[in-house]
């Protein structure tokens, strides 16, 4: 049996390879330097520490997971690898996970990693869950079986992290803090006895809460190595000659109720608002091409069923489900003021809306419903999804097995409610300079940042 | 009427027969066959029996004559289960079949269209197993590589212990074990397996050599950064590791050296320093190349025997090429990677120079190549086309008879590391 390749992996591309220099071999020194545009007030990973709504988003993964690791890694087919637990371990039923610490790991305070700071920490991170320390392992244990829970453990927000006295925080990742200036720059440096090997940059500099214009000026005149790129920059940037690597789509943006459908009206009109979106010509226009129409909360890639739900604009099933309600609300929609790409798609979702006889009022504040950009969480989809309904607060739908067509029913379940209307699924896109080498984002936007290295200048 | 009726059965008949040799025939059919026939149960669970119309598509990495078996095997079943084709106009039912696909599992979808109804939704979904694609055939590309090892995690060296026409005992070496497996029944069954002891983290970009000791006490040496190990030399093999900063056999003892073509010198045993925290050589050479005992830091080095010394190639850290001839230090900005091993031939100048692409990785083609170059003077020149694969070169080792080279690479698509054998071929 011949099967093809992985095109789905292969999406984790560059688009632009200019000339390389000789050597392949990774060189060791160099600071690296980084712009990203959020501005994180804490380098706590833990919910709750302090970032916003926004824990678990791609530039968090990638910065702090720098200094913090987690029990287990995903690789980007969604298998589970060992982190700092060498092993792992489930009692009949899936309730009752043991996970055994990897030896001579670390912090960076030079204390060494032990079952009960990890359990302590992930005590922290999960106040509900029973979790304990049993010898050189850690004992999680929950009401119900959860055969997801190694993956959910590999979530940077269960990265392990130990609490010092005042405050200070200490990590076992491949780089240690020098300094830290919340939500203006991170400096890290290259940690030389990390148990995977010393990372082969000396030192990570990142600049926080520069804009997307801002970094790509940066990345010009060799201020920054590595930089995000917003999907309306992405044709021009690439028509640029700029190297350019996108991963697989992982982020979701949809536009989001603050509840469930109530009555069967409120299902009508919601039903008239998602099907007058008219997402092939706002991607196509707005977003110059990028990501995919989405119809689904969970990527077709990651899903492998998100092809059944349609994504093409229906008037007239709009204008009819809108006929069928007396009378309408003039909704208010809210965005991002931050975010450009965000105000130009209100607009537009709300233009579609009134050709079906909706009134949407964009705005920057409080507002019936708004439109989210949310970064899955997660390769694997089970925990992509459940992060999902987490962080809009809707409850995850009771299923029993772990099939994909279990997946499905959840994600249905989860959609049923008409609490968002899915629009595109978007990947992680980021511009660097030519002497950053082996840079290969993960399938998930993560940046592996550990593995690069910086070609050195020629005379 | 009733010879129609006959002709038609007849027909039908042999229909069914010349699908299911053609489904028996490929290799596939058995593999596919339980998912199929679920998934065609789930279909006639929502249509009941009658006529249906089926269509398949496939979205997924499937190859076309997979897609055909699934197909045929679904049709099948849902003609055995009663669920009878027929054309669009004339079902009950339409049923659409997508063979799609996400990172763990191959997902079978059937959407079922029955009238003016919601369409019903059943799927199954197959693990995808390893597809490595690692194929146990020859690249008649001018240097000729035999498929050794395949594994998840990453190879370092791979040494052939006994062979005859073929490799028949290897031992493969990665940063935990050093993996010994015999070739029984045209299929490699592991033997034994050394752990290795290291008191220090691995550096990042892990090298290492098994090579074999040519000693009446010991089988194997392994050379790792900060570690030596040996083993004993019968079996079952013990391996002893102990932290040492030896230096790493560039040339290969006299004992299992190079023999030399064409009446030239032998090449003297030659060792480099290599960093026990970093991935490369210090520049230390022991005893020397002529009065040089050090170079730059460098990635690999290769020997180039002469009438009356030995030229030696160093792949320097900063992407030069130092052409050493015991008295000089020539450098050379060549383009080549940062592997390079040499190799005798019985064709063209007797030696051979394999090095690796310059290729960027990480840069979407993460492919390397390999290819053969001749250096009459200080000058190469290419004497093959390059060798593609499908990823990055990790390691390029000249194996102790100098007629052959190991080559790691890792797979760009599955992530798996893959050892091969190369070996100019002097029939091209």
């Amino acid at each position: 049996m011949k099967r093809f390749g992985w095109p789905w992996i292969v999406a984790v591309s560059v688009l632009v390879a200019p000339s390389a220099g000789a050597e392949t071999r990774p060189q060791y020194g160099g600071t690296l330097h980084v712009a990203i545009r959020e501005a994180p007030a804490s380098i706590d990973p833990s919910p709750g520490a302090g970032n916003g709504p926004e824990a678990d988003s791609f530039a968090e993964r990638s910065v702090l997971g720098l200094i913090f690791e987690t029990l287990v890694t995903i690789d980007d087919r969604g298998r589970i690898h060992s982190g700092l637990a060498a092993d792992w371990q489930a009692a009949a039923g899936n309730q009752r996970w043991q996970f055994r610490l990897r030896r001579g790991v670390k912090f960076h305070d030079g204390s060494a990693l032990t079952a009960e700071v990890a359990a302590s920490s992930l005590r922290t991170a999960n106040p509900s869950w029973k979790i304990f320390a049993e010898g050189d392992s850690v004992i999680v244990e929950r009401d119900t079986a959860d055969p997801s829970l190694p993956a959910e453990l590999g979530l940077l927000r269960n990265s392990i992290v130990k609490r010092n006295s005042g405050g200070k925080l200490s990590g076992t990742g491949p780089f240690h803090i020098e300094d830290w200036q919340a939500g203006k720059k991170l400096t890290v440096g290259a940690e030389e006895n990390h148990w995977r090997g010393r990372p082969f940059v000396d030192r990570i500099e990142v600049e926080m809460g520069r804009n997307f214009h801002e970094q790509l000026v940066e990345l010009e005149m060799g201020k920054a190595d590595l930089v995000e790129v917003s999907p309306e920059q992405l044709h021009r940037v690439t028509m640029e000659g700029r190297r350019v690597s996108s991963s697989q789509p992982m982020e979701l943006v949809a536009l989001v109720f603050g509840s469930d459908a109530q009555t069967a009206e409120e299902k009508l009109l919601r039903g008239a608002l998602a099907h007058s979106v008219e997402r092939a010509s706002m991607r196509s226009v707005l977003l110059q091409g990028a990501g995919q129409e989405a119809a689904t909360i969970l990527p077709n890639w990651l899903s492998g069923y998100g092809f059944t739900f349609s994504s093409g604009a229906n008037l007239r099933e709009a204008r009819q489900e809108r006929e069928q309600v007396h009378s309408a609300p003039r909704w208010t929609v809210g965005y991002d003021a931050n975010d450009s790409m965000a105000r130009v798609l209100v607009e537009r979702v709300a233009l579609n809306a009134k050709d079906a006889g909706l009134i949407l009022q964009p705005t920057t504040g409080n507002a019936d419903l708004r439109l989210l950009r949310i970064p899955l969480a997660s390769a694997d989809p089970w925990i992509a999804l459940a992060n999902v309904a987490r962080t809009l607060g809707i409850a995850m739908p009771k299923v029993t097995g772990t099939s994909v067509e279990d997946l499905y029913g959840a994600e249905r379940g989860l959609l049923a409610g008409e609490r968002l209307i899915p629009l595109f699924h978007l990947p992680v896109d980021c511009a660097s300079s030519p002497g950053l080498r082996d840079f290969r984002p993960g399938a998930d936007g993560s940046w592996r940042l550990a593995e690069v290295w910086l070609e050195k200048e020629k005379p | 009427m009733r010879s129609t009726r006959c002709l038609k059965a007849g027909m039908n008949l042999f229909l069914f027969l010349l699908l299911w040799c053609s489904l028996v025939g490929s290799a596939s059919a058995g593999e596919w066959n339980g998912p199929s026939q679920l998934l065609a149960r789930k279909i006639v669970a929502v249509t009941g029996p009658g006529a249906v119309a089926v269509t398949v598509e496939n979205r997924s990495s499937l190859a076309k004559q997979d897609v055909d078996a699934v197909g045929g095997l679904v049709r099948m079943e849902l003609e055995t289960l009663g669920a009878r084709p027929a054309t669009l106009e004339q079902a009950a039912a339409a049923v659409a079949v997508t063979l799609s696909e996400n990172p763990q599992f191959y997902v079978w979808v059937a959407e079922i269209r029955q009238g003016a109804r919601e369409a019903s939704v059943v799927m199954v979904s197959i693990a995808r197993g390893d597809e490595s694609g690692f194929e146990r055939e020859a690249m008649p590309l001018g240097l000729r590589r035999i498929p050794l090892w395949a594994q998840e995690d990453r190879i370092l060296d791979v040494l052939v212990i006994e062979e005859d026409a073929a490799p028949r005992q290897i031992a493969v070496l990665d940063g935990d074990r050093v993996a010994i497996y015999r070739l029984k029944n045209g299929k490699w069954q592991p033997e034994q397996s050394l752990g290795i002891t290291h008191g220090r983290p691995w550096p990042q970009d892990l090298r290492g050599r098994v090579l074999a000791a040519g000693t009446k006490d010991h089988l194997l040496e392994v050379f790792l950064p900060g570690v030596f190990c040996q083993s004993t030399s019968s079996l079952p093999l013990a391996l002893n590791c102990r932290e040492s900063d030896d230096p790493w056999p560039l040339a290969a003892k006299s004992a299992n050296g190079f023999a030399p073509s064409g009446g030239a010198p032998a090449i003297p045993p030659l060792g480099g320093f290599y960093s026990a925290t970093r991935n490369f050589f210090t520049g230390a050479l022991t005893p020397g190349v002529g009065k040089l005992t050090t170079v730059d830091k460098f990635y690999s080095a290769a020997p180039l025997p002469r009438e009356s010394y030995v030229l030696w190639l160093f792949a320097a850290t900063d992407g030069e090429m130092h052409l050493v001839d015991g008295i000089t230090d020539q450098v050379a900005k060549l383009g080549w990677g940062s592997d390079v091993a040499s190799l005798k031939s019985a064709c063209g100048a007797g030696r051979q120079v394999l090095a690796t692409s310059a290729a960027e990785h990480g840069a979407g083609n993460d492919t390397d190549s390999v290819r053969a170059y001749e250096i009459a003077d200080r000058d190469p020149v290419p004497v093959s086309t390059a060798l593609d694969f499908s990823g990055e070169v990790t390691a390029l080792w000249t194996e102790a008879k100098g007629e052959s080279a190991i080559a790691i690479v890792r797979n760009r698509e599955t992530g798996d590391y893959e050892a091969f054998r190369l070996a100019v071929d002097c029939s091209r």
